[in-house]
């Protein structure tokens, strides 16, 4: 069985992308055979922070107009043998997203018996994020702490329950879950962000990972590597409790409570 | 270039959503303050809807009327006058005024201040826009999934119960009570065919407007804390004298 995430959110800069490669990347080190597919044609950004843009020869546009075959279009991921990124094109504008042509690629990924197809939406509510969410079975809904973030998911959540095909088709409503990033306990404790108790309090939908506000996340952008893999660092830590908790583990939250720095790591200069 | 499978020329039965316009006067002045105090905290309430004007309730003795400055008025306010309805004897002039006559229109209810505006349905996200009516006008709209920023809810000639939270940015329509056993902070219209005795119930009152029969409320400056996040119902005063007012009050739970 396959099961078809959707990372969304209606609004642009929160973390989707970053998002989507560190899932992906995380279902795939868990030993499932993964394809993580970018939205956000003429704005590809997930072969980047997956690191293999210079691999990119045919896209899910060429797929979609049957350019290119899905197996051409296929990138293998250079840190997970099992993951398999399909990029968007550059070149075309959203329009070239049809209905069908998205269904077959995704039909034609579920017969090559892959078994989680990750999503990577863009941002707004136009047709490549109605694409992107059209076929799922669950979505991660990526949230900052901010107002104008949590009203946007909102949105997205009506949307999402109102144009997925599951839901049309009667087929129960597509599985939300509720992520946080960007967190800053620091903030939250100065009351200068809203709390994830705050945020689920508007939302009302299950929580499934606060990330934690690091410059981790830059630097791994910038060097082309998912989020999941800068080993010891808490961004990489709260994603791997994410892929765990939407595997069915039961894990505690962490990185979500302030700690006042003592007296010693001020005078080491710690952070 | 003309596209051959594209025909020029269509036609279609729809039915388009109007603003039956009240005018119990036609004396320009009285139109105007009374739609500003109607109106008075939302200006671009309307947004270019179409309006058509009842005249069943205009009182005996009253002046020729200016139809231009009274259409002026009204397009003022977003409102595009179109035509009239039960015009009687006004209507020859206001079909040399340029506006149409309409021949027959069904019986008015008892009041009426607004028809649900469809402004907000975004056609995208509206799967939740329910609006058919009752066959026997008894049984509520039940509504089970949380109402969305976007989504709108009409329960047309009925009440209607959300048992999950209707978001900020949402609206709830009825044309009669509105409960809501989880919070609300959307809109919340009740009453809006005009029926005065509708109420709003919620277990968590936080709305962004509420409204019973046209008569609404904002809550710029916050709401009360006595009110927020509280039982709350509201409904409009019963007093025989003057114009009713919002009452909005906790709700004892006995």
């Amino acid at each position: 069985m396959t099961r078809i995430i959707v990372v969304t959110s209606g609004k642009g800069g929160v973390g989707k992308t970053t998002t989507s490669a560190a899932f992906a990347s995380g279902l795939a080190m868990c030993g499932f055979k993964t394809a993580v597919i970018d939205f956000d044609v003429g704005l590809r950004n997930l072969d980047l922070i997956m690191g293999c843009e210079r691999r990119v020869v045919y896209d899910f546009v060429n797929v979609i107009n049957k350019e290119a075959t899905l197996n051409q279009g296929l990138i293998k991921d250079k840190h997970c043998d099992s993951l398999f990124v399909l990029p968007a094109s550059q070149t075309r504008d959203k329009d070239a997203l049809t209905e069908e042509g998205v269904e077959r690629v995704i039909e034609e990924l579920k017969a090559m018996a892959f078994e989680y197809i990750v999503c990577d939406s863009p941002a707004g509510i136009e047709t490549g994020a109605l694409m992107a969410l059209r076929f799922a079975d669950e979505a991660l809904v990526v949230t900052n702490p901010e107002v104008s973030s949590v009203r946007d998911s909102d949105r997205i959540l009506g949307i999402l329950q109102a144009k997925s095909k599951r839901a049309q088709d009667g087929r129960g409503p597509v599985k939300e879950h509720l992520l946080l990033t960007r967190y800053s306990p620091k903030r939250v404790n100065d009351g200068e962000m809203l709390s994830y108790k705050d945020v689920q309090e508007i939302l009302r939908i299950p929580l499934i990972g606060v990330i934690p506000e690091s410059e981790a996340v830059l630097q791994a952008s910038n060097k082309g590597t998912p989020a999941v893999h800068l080993q010891g660092t808490n961004v990489a830590e709260a994603y791997l409790d994410v892929v765990a908790r939407f595997l069915g583990e039961e894990r505690q939250m962490r990185f979500v409570d302030y700690q006042k720095p003592g007296l010693f790591k001020r005078l080491l200069g710690g952070r | 270039m003309i596209d051959r499978s594209i025909k020029t020329v269509e036609f279609k039965g729809e039915t388009i959503p109007v603003v039956r316009l009240y005018l119990r006067s036609l004396d320009v002045q009285q139109v105007e303050s009374a739609l500003s105090q109607s109106l008075g905290g939302s200006p671009d309430f309307f947004d270019g809807e179409l309006a058509v004007a009842d005249l069943g309730a205009v009182g005996d003795g009253a002046c020729v009327p200016d139809w231009e400055r009274i259409r002026e008025v009204c397009s003022a306010r977003g409102l595009r006058l179109v035509a009239l309805t039960n015009a009687g004897e006004f209507g020859d002039g206001a079909r040399a005024a340029g506006l149409t006559v309409l021949s027959r229109a069904p019986a008015p209810p008892r009041r009426a201040s607004r028809q649900p505006s469809a402004k907000e349905n975004a056609a995208e996200a509206s799967a939740q826009t329910a609006s058919a009516p009752a066959a026997d006008g008894s049984a509520s709209l039940l509504v089970e999934r949380p109402l969305r920023s976007g989504q709108q809810v009409y329960a047309r000639g009925r009440d209607v119960v959300l048992l999950a939270q209707a978001s900020a940015g949402s609206e709830v329509i009825a044309d009669g009570n509105i409960h809501v056993y989880a919070p609300l902070r959307g809109r919340a219209l009740a009453g809006a065919k005009g029926d005065t005795d509708a109420r709003i119930i919620t277990t968590c009152f936080e709305p962004e407007l509420v409204s019973v029969a046209g008569i609404f409320q904002t809550f710029d400056d916050g709401i009360p804390e006595a009110l927020a996040r509280r039982p709350v119902q509201v409904r409009l005063s019963s007093s025989e004298v003057g114009e009713p007012t919002l009452v909005i009050e906790p709700l004892t739970i006995v």
